[in-house]
């Protein structure tokens, strides 16, 4: 499940058996607590949803102290969330959140703007994404994935500089910039302005950025951008993910994920096929990566 | 919601598959959805909402308020305003769909004697079940009902039927008072020791006022865009004092944090305490 959509993955445990699904990515913790974005932060829009949550989150000494041991008894994988606003904010929070036993991998989200140098987000920059992949390589052995935006002229070059700086493996891909302004009001609906669009209108960028970065890595991808069904799912598997992960079809119907494990089971035993890993990138020519991943879907 | 709904603990939420009993139309652009759903109706408090899923699965699931909850049958009272509400605006008897519920706090009224129940438009939909329940504990209840017009005032009657004084407010004068109904409210001779409010945000922000200069607890039943429904997402909030039951953990002020806090309209809320709120 994708960051930022799950909580904890205690909000949805009534509603979603976990065990069934490979993991949850935690909402992104920063070194400061943080209030997060003054109100409205979320827009429907046709096709998808703007969001300006602002990160908010208590900080990683409350969320240490407080939160974490209550991911001990998750059934799936708890996969941790870093967020900073400088390469120090990163490694920080990494070593402290990956030294405990509950987080078992840890998601780097870069799309966060370098406060250093003048609020340049990480991830549109290849050198500013490579030494916060390094510094927070040099923080745990434990496995990073490296959430990268699409919001750039060229993602394969950024998931290149994530792979060389030390990344394990690539989340593509995180929201697309966008906005929407009220007729009546004359005033943009989010109380930030600008947020980050998701859901079905951005799934073509997702599986393009896979394509993409499926033909300069050899690293596994974690799919996401807009996946509702099965359907969806195979796209990103086909152009190149050994995995996906599901966020904003969650507020759609908590059941989806789940769905899409038992409807993927089913599509490989009908065809014969013994893994995910026999299809992935079967769609994308350039793509030749032999890797290890136990993936299943997040 | 069962006959014992004092007694009914934290129910754990669920997807309830549900089927449709009963679809009528209220008023233009107002509709009343019933279902077949008694494992909900045992489990719902006043004040709780739903999230709707849509059955075309194309869109977030829509938050509405559990407006009946009795027996077998629940139901929805919505204005159908947009995409989501027009789908389910077009479900006929026999139906299927699901909803993600009971969720949120609900009201709480015990040590009440009389009651003000404070709603506007669609607030409506989240306050029989409160106002049946006071009535029920022999609690005197009035409903403040504002709308723009007179034959937006549905269920009016029904109110009545179930023991509350009506007193009805329209922008337009067309019926009751001329004017907001939160005028009615501070005019009201006897004042009332408990306000329950319901509808859109600019109504609730005039309700707050009055109550506090008429020095009256008031609980605000808030609304805001909803994606996730249930805590996950943190997009749907408003700002509480820190220092507040309701406020969501977060460090003080000494450890860097402010006395003020965002909390979940969907998870701390919907309802909260008037005075509490830093919006």
């Amino acid at each position: 499940m994708a960051s930022g959509c799950y909580g904890s993955g205690e909000e949805f445990e009534p509603f979603v058996d976990l065990s069934q699904i490979g993991g949850v990515v935690l909402k992104s913790v920063t070194r400061a607590p943080r209030l997060g974005n003054p109100t409205p932060r979320l827009v429907q829009t046709p096709a998808g949803l703007l969001n300006a949550i602002g990160l908010q989150n208590p900080g990683i000494d409350w969320y240490l102290e407080h939160d974490v041991k209550k991911f001990a008894k998750r059934p799936c994988k708890v996969v941790g969330s870093v967020a900073g606003f400088s390469v120090d904010d990163y490694a920080h929070v990494a070593q402290r959140l990956a030294a405990r036993d509950e987080i078992h991998a840890l998601e780097v989200n870069i799309s966060c703007p370098n406060v250093a140098h003048e609020g340049e987000t990480f991830a549109c920059d290849p050198r500013l994404t490579s030494s916060v992949v390094k510094a927070v390589r040099g923080v745990t052995d434990k496995t990073i994935i490296v959430k990268l935006s699409p919001n750039v002229t060229d993602i394969a070059s950024i998931a290149l500089e994530a792979q060389h700086a030390g990344a394990d493996a690539l989340a593509v891909i995180n929201t697309v910039r966008g906005m929407a302004i009220d007729v009546d009001t004359w005033k943009p609906r989010l109380g930030n302005v600008t947020g980050g669009l998701s859901g079905p209108a951005i799934r073509p960028i997702a599986v393009l950025a896979v394509y993409e970065v499926a033909r300069a890595v050899t690293i596994p991808i974690v799919g996401q951008g807009g996946i509702e069904t099965t359907a969806d799912a195979l796209e990103f598997i086909l152009a190149g993910a050994s995995a996906v992960c599901v966020g904003t079809a969650n507020f759609t119907d908590p059941r989806i994920p789940v769905r899409i494990v038992e409807e993927l089971r089913a599509y490989l035993e009908q065809r014969g096929i013994g893994s995910i890993r026999e299809i992935v990138g079967k769609a994308n020519v350039g793509f030749a990566s032999p890797f290890q991943y136990e993936g299943d879907e997040g | 919601m069962s006959d014992s709904w004092r007694e009914c603990p934290d129910a754990m939420p669920a997807v309830h598959e549900v089927v449709v009993s009963d679809a009528t139309q209220l008023a233009p652009g107002v509709f009343l959805l019933g279902f077949h759903a008694p494992a909900l109706v045992d489990v719902t408090r006043p004040g709780q909402f739903l999230m709707a899923i849509p059955p075309g699965g194309e869109r977030c699931a829509t938050a509405l308020g559990i407006y009946e909850a009795q027996g077998e049958r629940a139901s929805i009272l919505f204005f159908a305003v947009g995409p989501r509400t027009r789908e389910l605006a077009e479900l006929r008897a026999g139906d299927r769909f699901a909803v993600s519920a009971p969720l949120g706090n609900g009201f709480t009224f015990s040590n009440a004697s009389d009651v003000a129940i404070v709603a506007g438009g669609v607030g409506i939909a989240s306050v029989l079940l409160p106002a049946q329940a006071l009535v029920q504990m022999g609690k005197r209840v009035r409903l403040f009902y504002g709308a723009r017009t007179a034959e937006l005032l549905v269920e009016k009657d029904r109110f009545a039927r179930e023991g509350c004084e009506v007193i009805c407010a329209t922008d337009d004068g067309s019926f009751g008072h001329h004017g907001f109904v939160t005028q009615a409210l501070a005019a009201a001779e006897r004042k009332p020791d408990l306000i329950l409010a319901c509808g859109p945000s600019a109504m609730l922000r005039a309700t707050a006022v009055v109550a506090n200069e008429l020095g009256i607890p008031a609980q605000l039943s808030l609304e805001e865009t909803f994606a996730c429904g249930v805590g996950g997402c943190w997009g749907c909030v408003v700002p509480v004092d820190r220092a507040s039951a309701q406020a969501p953990g977060f460090p003080g002020e000494d450890a860097g944090g402010s006395g003020v806090v965002y909390a979940r309209i969907c998870k701390e809320g919907p309802v909260f305490w008037a005075h509490e709120l830093r919006w």
